[in-house]
């Protein structure tokens, strides 16, 4: 008879890290799988077989270096690779590409992701930056021109950051951009070239409400990213005074404009939750992700490149252990403090979006040459 | 739902089912009982009987000498046959006075009875005191310290919430004794001088709700208050944060409010009505590591190791055999201490290796955390070694509930990070 020891408490509940990392990956998948049918049907086999490909050569990529690096710590490689949850990277980045991404290009992109964002950290629960993130931004400095002959049209966001100054004023000018991608309900349902899993706006959020409903991720997170980017936008409708579509205000048509288009709602979903990259505590986590979703407005209507998500996640990234330590604590002791930055942050979130409404040349007519050119360049956006 | 704070709570699966309704058994010490001579960090007492004596249930044994005053009684009959040092549920060896039993359980009156009506506020507070009633809800602290100065106070709570999984000893002794829990709550109420009593009971437990508001209707003051089946219910804190809506710094009395277990309500009438002290104990004994789980009448001082047999002996050759609820219980490594006044349960269940991950950094535990740490930025502080990041993120704080541990999906051993952090301190403020 043996009666071991045990620091109380000797009781378990049922949820592991295994198994969320099982539901993620299930999640992201089923918006891959629609990425694969979209493309087959839009666009033929060869599309969808490139999908595919590009999946299983950044997962190739990630069990690959997860192996050597097991070896070079010598641990047990297989324990490693199923503990450290690398494929989860590897799906996430993949679907941030675009489908004319070339395959050595992500390979690439994977090796820096999980090489040096995340095992140069110490592996997996160490990193300070979003793997995948990390990796779609060696893609972006470094691979712009790496694209196929799969030849698709630019992605909405660089179009109307370029065209229109993301601030199509008028129904003529919305109307126009609007038609190259199928209009509203093409933007709703993704079915327009992209980024791989981007687009799927409706299906992403379908699954982060069942991730947020079986507790996978924090609830807090997208709901106050994507509201904040919502009111701060439409203030922005409401000081250029955008123009009515069809009757719709521009203070409704525009902010829905900023959600639907990029990757709002997939970073808001799958990668602004990442526990590992992101503050542990409840109000922690709502000022990591109002800072975020200022920093997106910020990049999108005022900086020089066309989305603002993946940079915002990154720089909130970094800012992670400063908001841990200010929120440092009993959590009942902190909360004025936490409310107090919050209120802050909110000010701040309405001064930004003053700001970038100045800024903001809204485009009522368009240089027809302008435009012509941006259509013939071959866009990785 | 919060959008600062996390839930700050947890709903464990009660597994109740496994004794609420079973047969309860009353089992007596084959040859000897130990009665433990611990109160609290009390150790030193004064023995009042000599070896060789006949005892009786209910003679006065022993006093602590020193610290609180608090009396033990015998709970069996026999003969009293020395101090012998034996192993404790509180896993260090300590002195237990050996009784060999005659097995009659003849009793004396403790001491007389009191009407609570009649007597003053103070005699009922001097009467508990005399009684050695101690807190049955795991602490053992006595009692009538709490009803010392009642300034300020508005309300008394009965803690009947139960919420470590298993146990079901206090739901057994209400079912079976609720008049005297309704009894025990006046007593209460006179002592802290107050008007209300409020008897917290979880809401999945509607049948013993119902039970206890038959027998209060005829008690003014007292009230049934329904309570959701989350842990750690029962903590002090949770308790005056759901009932009262506040919050408090040290003790419950700077809320308004004196929290109380229910068996130590029982305990408190009977003893106002039968001049008994406490000798029996009813104990939950299940969990997946015994054969038979049952709840149990034993007198203090029942070896654990005739329990289990008569529960039908371990299911598995390796188990934890936990003195108290699964969340908050020690596991001990052997069987052979006995049953103390503020035990309630023994759990046994059927050892598992431990099989942690890396930490996500999820913030599982600082939301659920009753009282709002952050265990995971404790547990990096243990890690780096860094004392005055553990004393600012409140290690000291920590009542150990396990909460933390329970809900990391990583089976990191969360609680006990913030466990070294407090040992940690602890030995910073001894040396200073």
């Amino acid at each position: 008879m043996k009666f071991n020891f045990h620091v109380s408490p000797s009781l378990r509940g049922p949820l592991t890290t295994q198994s969320i990392m099982k539901e993620l990956t299930i999640g992201l998948m089923a918006i891959f799988f629609l990425a694969v049918i979209y493309y087959y049907t839009a666009f033929g086999a060869r599309y969808a077989l490139q999908a595919v490909l590009m999946l299983i050569s950044s997962l190739a990529t990630v069990f690959v270096c997860e192996f050597a690096f097991a070896k070079i710590r010598k641990r047990e490689p297989m324990k490693e690779i199923k503990n450290s949850f690398g494929w989860v990277t590897a799906i996430i980045l993949t679907l941030m590409v675009p489908i004319s991404m070339r395959i050595y290009a992500l390979i690439i992109a994977t090796f820096f992701a999980i090489v040096f964002a995340k095992m140069l950290f110490g592996g997996f629960g160490q990193n300070i930056f979003n793997p995948a993130a990390v990796g779609r931004a060696v893609i972006f400095a470094a691979f712009m021109g790496a694209s196929t002959d799969l030849v698709t049209s630019a992605t909405p966001t660089t179009n109307i950051a370029s065209q229109f100054g993301w601030m199509p004023y008028n129904e003529q000018m919305l109307d126009g951009f609007l038609q190259q991608y199928g209009g509203w309900k093409s933007l709703l349902l993704g079915t327009y070239p992209g980024a791989l899993g981007e687009t799927f706006t409706i299906a992403i959020i379908l699954v982060g409400i069942v991730l947020i409903a079986r507790k996978i991720i924090d609830w807090r997170v997208p709901v106050v990213y994507l509201c904040t980017i919502f009111v701060m936008t439409m203030i922005v409708a409401l000081i250029t005074k955008v123009g009515s579509y069809h009757g719709i205000p521009g203070l409704i048509w525009y902010p829905c404009l900023h959600l639907l288009l990029g990757g709002v709602v997939f970073g808001a979903v799958f990668m602004l939750t990442d526990p590992v990259t992101s503050p542990t505590s409840p109000a922690g986590r709502v000022i990591f992700a109002i800072g975020a979703a200022i920093l997106t407005v910020l990049i999108r209507l005022a900086g020089n490149l066309p989305e603002g998500c993946l940079y915002s996640i990154l720089l909130m990234n970094m800012l992670t252990p400063l908001i841990e330590s200010l929120l440092d604590g009993k959590q009942l002791e902190v909360l004025p403090k936490a409310k107090k930055a919050f209120a802050v942050l909110c000010v701040v979130a309405v001064a930004v979006s003053i700001f970038t409404a100045m800024t903001l040349e809204p485009v009522s007519s368009l240089d027809k040459e302008a435009y012509l050119q941006t259509e013939l360049q071959e866009e990785v956006l | 739902m919060s959008l600062f704070l996390g839930s700050m709570r947890h709903h464990i699966p009660g597994k109740k089912e496994l004794t609420e309704k079973s047969e309860v058994l009353h089992l007596l010490p084959k040859k000897e009982a130990y009665i433990p001579l611990v109160q609290g960090r009390q150790l030193t007492f004064d023995i009042l009987v000599e070896e060789g004596d006949k005892v009786e249930v209910g003679t006065k044994l022993a006093v602590t000498k020193g610290g609180f005053y608090v009396p033990i009684y015998s709970s069996v009959s026999g003969t009293y046959k020395g101090t012998v040092k034996r192993m404790h549920n509180s896993m260090r060896p300590q002195q237990h006075m050996v009784i060999e039993c005659d097995g009659l359980q003849s009793r004396v009156q403790a001491f007389e009875p009191l009407d609570y009506r009649t007597a003053t506020r103070e005699e009922c507070v001097d009467f508990v005191k005399e009684a050695g009633i101690v807190g049955l809800g795991g602490a053992g602290f006595p009692t009538y310290v709490k009803y010392g100065k009642p300034d300020g106070v508005e309300c008394v709570l009965i803690n009947a919430v139960e919420c470590e999984p298993y146990i079901t000893a206090d739901y057994r002794s209400i079912m079976d004794g609720a008049q005297d829990l309704v009894t025990g709550c006046l007593i209460m109420q006179k002592m802290a001088d107050v008007n209300h009593v409020y008897i917290c009971i979880k809401e999945s437990h509607p049948d013993l709700i119902e039970t206890v508001n038959q027998c209060a209707k005829a008690a003014p003051g007292v009230e049934v208050k329904p309570v959701p089946d989350v842990y750690p219910m029962g903590w002090e804190r949770v308790l005056v944060r759901e009932v009262l809506h506040k919050e408090y710094g040290g003790l419950p009395a700077e809320a308004g409010a004196i929290v109380g277990n229910a068996s130590t309500a029982i305990a408190i009438a009977r003893a106002f009505e039968h001049g008994e002290a406490i000798s029996n104990k009813t104990l939950t004994i299940s969990g997946e590591g015994i054969k038979n789980p049952h709840n149990v009448v034993v007198p203090v001082g029942m070896p654990v190791k005739e329990i289990i047999e008569a529960c039908g002996g371990y299911t598995s050759e390796s188990v934890r055999l936990i003195a108290g609820g699964p969340m908050m219980g020690k596991t001990l490594v052997n069987d052979m201490f006995v049953i103390d006044r503020a035990m309630n349960a023994i759990t046994i269940l059927p050892h598992v290796d431990d099989d942690d991950i890396a930490c996500l950094r999820c913030g599982r535990c600082s939301d659920h955390c009753p009282a709002g740490l952050q265990p995971v930025r404790i547990g990096e502080a243990v890690k780096m070694n860094d004392l005055d990041a553990m004393i600012q993120r409140g290690a000291e704080s920590c009542i150990e509930c396990g909460l933390c541990t329970y809900v990391c999906p990583s089976h990191i051993n969360v609680t006990e990070n913030v466990r070294k952090a407090k040992r940690v301190i602890a030995m910073k403020k001894q040396k200073r």
